[in-house]
């Protein structure tokens, strides 16, 4: 067992006079520990990491984008996902290393913060809570419109359009489960992604038998770049939001076992795998219908192009499949958000009682409705597309920034900064993937954009006026 | 004076459970590995609950420190703040190289204890923790077996004699080990049939099978309808690396 001591002393106080929580004085393989022989014990093992990571991003890629894609980019689409995909990669293997250098919870907040200085960290700490706010509003609609199109199967017709309804009822249920639920939710969680790897192996292995020509049927020819280059580029920005999950794993990263080896494997293994998932499935989708007709289908284009392939049995477990991953993708979020507000407060960026666990449940209620509250004024909208984005400006900000702190740190070479995990070819991978995470925020809509930069110039001037004192670990 | 046994005596510090009575003079003679932990939803983070809870809990572990400390023990103590209470435990077994875990329940001041054998498996570290505890004291030691069906009493006299040869070996020296031999019932309800009569109990730990998976360990099951404090004597350390 490695035992790496954590040196450094994080000071001052916020307008509320609170100080940022001690720091621990040591980080080992099964336990971070404090003084007094008091210990956080890791709990979390590779198979959990990798659940917490596909499980948030197969949600969106899979089963709310792919109508929505090809309308966008035709065929090309595939390529927008691929490009998702590099760029989450870029990502991954810097934060990778960051992460085994600091296995603290907080994820991208709490590099930026110790790498960079206090104000770079209150802004993508509070853009990091609002961005998960947004995304997991966007996961709810979409499950909105599959929990709709299940109300549609079975002959139901209603006179509203129940989508945003039943988003908001999900929102709510899933906020009071986590602050209620004593139950074993990782375990759940793991079952959850489990089951939807082998359902979609099973239905995209035919897919691409078929396109092939196996079954007779034959792709559908198609122009690759039929509605253009630029598109492609946009619907990159717009589907990035598929590939939000891997930086979940750094956020519990103080509660996974053996850190120097988990978190690398289960950040850069999510986002391969669900980037290979994500490819394939616009391939078939599209070879099925062709980009066009796919458009016309929307959010649960998915289910259509399942019926085409397998029938009625087909459309009803993808229909099953979409309810479970948009519902697990909500749930993830929402922890991850929660977690969020819970490394903010614990750096006396927040209020201390926005961290407060309630005596009965012994789970962080106010940190957890700080998290479901905005939720449901966001599922309210139903902007699915504008959720999205949004949610993906918010995280690019801060893998960019993650990116440029690896170098900042690299350069000022700390003596407490020992990583297990070295990004390969640096410093072009950082670089890289910060000008990528960056450039891609350009092809977002007007409105995404100016949403995004209202909340990171409010987070801002927060930081200003409630902790503009604190000074964290690590900070030049 | 014999080598005291590292005993680990589990405590869900934050849920009321204190040192019930009679254990502090039980283990008078161990080394005391007090652990003291809180089990932590998922949903929470596990800082979290040690921003709001540590004082809390350092104060409760600082007195169940003392009342072990004036029973006579040597005392180690931890706090976690933990998912998954099984697996801390399990963490601090193989640090310590504890021999026993204790499931704490209340008991008058220990006159007598029941030592279940199971087999020659493992019978070294039960006699290590029965003579480190007890050899010092005026405690009567019995032990105890369950026999099969194609046991005889000579196969089981020879196993229970190898056991009493073993403690003497270690420094009970004295006579009235006594052995008693079951037969025509189940292990567990016959150990906690017996158990009735005695003070506390040590038993072996038994090898996770589907009966345990579906039922719990059978160490537990006896703690849990004995009512009295149960050693369960840990299995020697597997030399495979225990990373999943």
């Amino acid at each position: 067992m490695v035992d790496r001591p954590v040196e450094a002393v994080s000071t001052g106080e916020n307008v509320a006079g609170e100080a940022p929580a001690e720091e621990p004085d040591a980080v080992t393989d099964e336990a971070t520990v404090h003084d007094e022989d008091v210990e956080l014990e890791r709990t979390i093992g590779l198979t959990g990491g990798l659940a917490i990571g596909i499980g948030t991003m197969i949600g969106a890629g899979i089963f709310v984008f792919p109508g929505l894609a090809a309308e966008n980019a035709g065929l090309a689409a595939t390529l927008s996902f691929a490009i998702g995909g590099v760029i989450a990669l870029l990502v991954a293997l810097p934060t990778s290393e960051l992460a085994t250098s600091m296995p603290r919870s907080g994820g991208g907040y709490f590099f930026i913060s110790r790498g960079m200085g206090t104000g770079f960290g209150a802004v993508v700490g509070l853009g990091l809570w609002l961005g998960l706010v947004f995304a997991a509003a966007f996961y709810l609609v979409g499950l909105g419109h599959y929990a709709t199109a299940v109300l549609a199967e079975v002959g139901l017709s209603l006179s509203v359009n129940p989508v945003i309804a039943i988003g908001v009822v999900f929102g709510a249920g899933l906020t009071a489960l986590s602050i209620g639920g004593t139950e074993n939710t990782a375990k759940l969680q793991n079952g959850v992604v489990g089951i939807l790897l082998v359902v979609l192996t099973g239905f995209l292995s035919y897919g691409v038998l078929d396109a092939a020509g196996v079954f007779g049927g034959g792709a559908v020819p198609e122009t690759f770049f039929s509605q253009g280059y630029v598109p492609v580029l946009t619907t990159a920005a717009l589907v990035f939001t598929s590939y939000l999950g891997f930086a979940q794993v750094a956020t519990v990263a103080g509660e996974i076992k053996q850190p120097g080896r988990n978190l690398p494997l289960a950040m850069v293994g999510s986002v391969v795998v669900v980037t290979v998932f994500y490819v394939v499935t616009i391939f078939v989708a599209t070879s099925a219908f062709g980009a066009d007709q796919l458009g016309r289908f929307g959010e649960t284009a998915m289910v259509e192009v399942a019926r085409e392939f397998l029938g009625l049995p087909g459309a009803i477990a993808i229909l099953c499949a979409g309810l479970l991953a948009t519902f697990s993708s909500a749930n993830a979020s929402i922890l991850s958000a929660s977690r969020a507000v819970y490394a903010l407060s614990r750096d006396a960026l927040l209020p201390r009682r926005a961290s407060e666990v309630n005596l009965r449940y012994g789970t962080p209620h106010v940190a957890l409705l700080a998290a479901g509250g905005p939720i449901l004024v966001l599922v309210a909208t139903g902007e699915v597309e504008l959720l999205a984005e949004v949610a993906s400006f918010l995280h690019l900000v801060m893998y960019g920034l993650i990116c440029v702190a690896l170098i900042v740190v690299r350069r000022r070479d700390p003596d407490w900064y020992d990583p297990d995990f070295r990004t390969p070819a640096y410093p072009l991978v950082p670089a890289v993937g910060a000008l990528a995470s960056f450039g891609l925020i350009a092809f977002m809509q007007p409105a995404s954009i100016v949403i995004g930069v209202a909340v990171m110039l409010v987070s801002y001037l927060w930081y200003r006026y409630y902790a503009g004192d604190v000074v964290l670990e690590g900070d030049i | 004076m014999t080598e005291r046994p590292s005993i680990i005596v589990p405590v869900r510090v934050l849920e009321g459970e204190s040192i019930p009575e009679g254990v502090p003079e039980l283990l008078a003679n161990a080394h005391v590995v007090l652990l003291g932990y809180h089990v932590v939803p998922d949903q929470t983070a596990t800082g979290q609950a040690q921003m709001q809870f540590e004082e809390r809990a350092i104060k409760r572990l600082d007195e169940y420190e003392s009342i072990f400390e004036d029973a006579g023990a040597s005392v180690e103590r931890r706090l976690v703040f933990t998912h998954d209470g099984q697996k801390t435990i399990d963490r601090m077994i193989t640090e310590y190289d504890a021999l026993a875990v204790l499931v704490p329940n209340a008991t008058r001041p220990p006159e007598d204890v029941l030592v279940a054998v199971r087999g020659a498996v493992g019978v070294d570290r039960l006699a290590r923790v029965v003579v480190g505890l007890f050899a010092d004291t005026d405690v009567s030691v019995t032990l105890y077996h369950v026999a099969d069906e194609d046991e005889t009493d000579e196969d089981v006299q020879t196993l229970l004699d190898g056991v009493v040869d073993r403690m003497r070996d270690l420094g009970l020296d004295r006579p009235g080990v006594e052995t008693r031999i079951e037969r025509d019932s189940g292990p567990l309800e016959a150990i906690v049939g017996a158990a009735d009569e005695y003070d506390a109990v040590v038993m072996g730990e038994t090898d996770p099978s589907l009966t345990t998976f579906v039922f719990g360990m059978p160490a537990d099951q006896v703690a849990e309808q004995f009512l009295g404090p149960v050693l369960v004597v840990q299995r020697e350390p597997s030399t495979a690396d225990e990373s999943e």
